[in-house]
């Protein structure tokens, strides 16, 4: 048992020695003359290539994402329910079948109503 | 090799509830007090299944019940959301502190 | 599997209802139709739960639920107050005009999470029902979409939450040390394990210890009862009332039944569990009463009350458990009192929600000569103050005294003592509210009117409350009928 920690002590050693040495080597690299050292501003930006960035990161999105993101929930758990049942289809026969069915009337009365209620509209 | 078994899991969840839980109790920001109930939900999910495999592994009643508390979860958080949107229009901010109309 | 089906019949017709009302309020304009469907719906329900009263005791769905009077009776106890509380807000709903299909429909919705909550008998049900019933109230908790109204949701959504998360860690860990989620089979590993293992059982015991937190909460008991004032007094008032008598009712039920069904076995189980609800049960009436003394709203006045009265339920859940082995008549004064909490703490909602449409304001100063305004809605909440108290002739002094004799017969002579104490502590406040109401100057002398749904709803609460206090006979037959199955 002890010297199967041996393993993760040897995973850990090489885990923190690699976090280390890894950023620090460009700078090594520079002092010893291998790589050139200029400085210019596309350089030293976030991303090299690319569109250049625009305002603040701390945007606040459009709450009306909300309301897509709790329909796509919606779906998301009609998966779950749909895929237990798909894997058992032949054991639950025609019961099982009805059940889905019932959910399935359910949820499409939870759509109904957001489309009613305008939900599904970017306005 | 290493082995990993019950314990192992039981400790990883326990921990992560733990942690969920200091959250809850510490956070100020709203929506990291409901970020952190999901990690409590998701250790005693971690629970169910390993309980699940290792105690009883022919029924799948534990897994069963692991599914139950995420599409639950799900919907907690889909009605949290709006409720901290009604929240958040009627006083411009999500910080804990800020809700105190109601108190004694 | 199909022919099960009937035993659900109940929460099937009123699922079914809930969704006509949120069909009908997409498709249609007028709507006073709505609250006629969702009473309609309530009383098929409650007509589904009579007829099933006779059925033997059986379990359906691979014990996932049971069928027994038990469940039957917490059902009819909350379609009744369904029926009652949207016959009380039918004013109220003016505020949220818009809203109103989504108002019933989620009243209803929680109601079948409740139902399907009381007659549970699987770890897993219990948990959705009781999210289902959760869900729904958090949304209704906050439906006004004020400030206050959004704050008692936001609170009670993320202790309801947390209270969620615990219960649900105590469910795993109970599955992990019995494997098994159903009642009954955790009661028959219990019962198989020997004492001493099962003393040493860490898991099992935390995992008890969890379920009784995470239920604490839903029930108010100290020292989960922080929610409680902030979301009555936010919350609209209807749904405040439903929160106080059906959400707790049907929190009793449940609880009643893990601890007695599950862990009713070996006697020290049961008498340790007796022990920690008897002393939660102190905690519980006295900090109730002693801080709705110095209340000025009647909604946070009501909400420290309905903590006070959990704490008498809970000397009554305490009884029980000591009772584990005795006959269904002390185990059944916890749901006499239950029966009677719930019409009575009903009427004087009733009441409150009708004065409150006209004064807007739920300050107790401005109940001031409210006798002098509308003397038939002060005699109301009079009545119903009156037997939160617990005295003759009313409901309130029977469930007491039933409740409390239970209590002494199982030798908890000292929690009794101290419950009688906090009884004539709530007297203070209480009656300061009717004093107040009778003795005061009226502001003005406008007259407060209401509608006759309020009237119907208030006076058949009254009426009830009034009816038991004199003839309890009938209505002890019942309960202990309800309590039957829980013999051993």
């Amino acid at each position: 048992m002890l010297e199967q920690y041996g393993y993760v002590g040897i995973l850990l050693i090489i885990a923190v020695g690699f976090t280390i040495t890894i950023p620090l080597l460009p700078k090594l690299l520079q002092l010893i003359g291998l790589i050139p050292h200029k400085k210019n501003p596309t350089k030293s930006g976030q991303y090299e290539c690319g569109m250049q960035t625009i305002g603040k990161n701390w945007v606040q999105f459009n709450f009306r994402y909300y309301f897509f993101a709790v329909l796509f929930v919606l779906l998301d758990m009609l998966t779950i329910f749909l895929y237990t049942w798909a894997v058992n289809i032949k054991e639950l026969g025609i019961g099982g079948l009805v059940a889905v069915g019932v959910f399935l009337v359910i949820l499409t009365i939870g759509y109904l109503y957001a489309w009613r209620k305008g939900a599904l509209q970017w306005k | 090799m290493l082995s990993v078994g019950l314990d192992q899991f039981l400790v990883l969840s326990a921990v992560l509830f733990c942690i969920g839980l200091f959250g809850v109790l510490t956070q100020r920001n709203v929506i990291k007090i409901i970020m952190c109930v999901e990690i409590m939900l998701n250790a005693v999910n971690i629970t169910l299944i390993a309980f699940s495999r290792y105690v009883t592994p022919v029924i799948l009643t534990g897994q069963l019940f692991a599914i139950f508390v995420m599409v639950v979860a799900a919907a907690e958080v889909a009605v949290g959301i709006a409720i901290i949107f009604a929240a958040y229009r009627n006083r411009e901010s999500v910080d804990i502190e800020n809700f105190n109309i109601l108190k004694w | 599997m199909m022919d099960q089906i009937r035993y659900i019949a109940p929460e099937i017709s009123l699922l079914c209802f809930a969704l006509i009302v949120i069909v009908l309020d997409l498709f249609i304009k007028p709507k006073k139709v709505l609250p006629v469907i969702a009473v309609a719906g309530s009383f098929v329900a409650l007509l589904a739960v009579l007829m099933l009263w006779g059925v033997p005791v059986t379990d359906v769905f691979n014990k996932m639920l049971a069928v027994d009077q038990f469940g039957l009776f917490f059902k009819a106890l909350i379609l009744v107050s369904l029926v009652l509380v949207i016959l009380a807000s039918n004013r109220y709903v003016l505020k949220f005009e818009k809203f109103q299909g989504e108002f019933y429909a989620l009243l209803m919705l929680s109601a079948i999470g409740l139902m399907l909550l009381v007659s549970a008998i699987n770890l897993i049900t219990i948990y959705v029902a009781l999210e289902l019933s959760s869900i729904s109230l958090y949304v209704l908790v906050s439906f006004l979409k004020d400030k206050q109204s959004s704050e008692a949701g936001l609170k009670y959504l993320i202790l309801g939450a947390v209270a969620s998360a615990i219960l649900l860690y105590g469910m795993a860990l109970i599955f992990g040390t019995t494997g098994n989620t159903c009642l009954t089979c955790i009661a028959d590993y219990v019962k198989g394990m020997p004492a001493a293992s099962l003393a040493g059982s860490p898991v099992l015991l935390i995992g008890l210890v969890l379920l009784i937190s995470g239920f604490g909460f839903k029930i108010a008991s100290v020292p989960f009862q922080m929610w409680v004032p902030d979301v009555y007094e936010g919350a609209p008032t209807p749904i405040t009332a439903y929160l106080s008598v059906a959400s707790k009712a049907a929190g009793f039920a449940v609880i009643a039944r893990i601890l007695l069904t599950a862990f009713g076995m070996p006697a020290w189980l049961h008498n340790d569990w007796a022990m920690i609800i008897a002393v939660l049960a102190v905690l519980t009436m006295t900090v109730g009463n002693i801080v709705a003394l110095v209340q000025t709203n009647i909604k946070r006045l009501f909400g420290y009350s309905s903590i006070a009265q959990a704490g008498y339920l809970m000397v009554g859940l305490a009884a029980m458990g000591m009772a584990a082995q005795a006959d269904s008549t002390i185990r059944s004064g916890l749901i006499f009192f239950l029966f009677s909490y719930t019409l009575t703490n009903l009427g004087a909602f009733i009441a409150i929600i009708a004065i409150s449409n006209k004064i807007n304001s739920d300050n107790i100063d401005d109940y001031s000569g409210m006798a002098k305004r509308s003397p038939l809605l002060a005699t109301g909440l009079t009545i119903c103050l009156v037997s939160l108290t617990g005295l003759p002739p009313t409901a309130g002094l029977i469930a007491k005294i039933y409740i409390f004799s239970g209590a002494v017969d199982q030798g908890l002579l000292w929690l009794v003592i101290i419950a009688v104490i906090n009884s004539c502590i709530s007297a203070f406040y209480y009656f300061k509210v009717v004093k107040v109401m009778w003795m005061g100057e009226p502001v003005n002398n406008d007259e407060v009117t209401s509608t006759w749904p309020e009237w119907l709803a208030l006076g058949f609460c009254c009426l009830a409350v009034v009816v038991i206090g004199i003839i309890p006979g009938a209505f002890m037959a019942i309960t202990q009928n309800a309590a039957k199955i829980f013999g051993i």
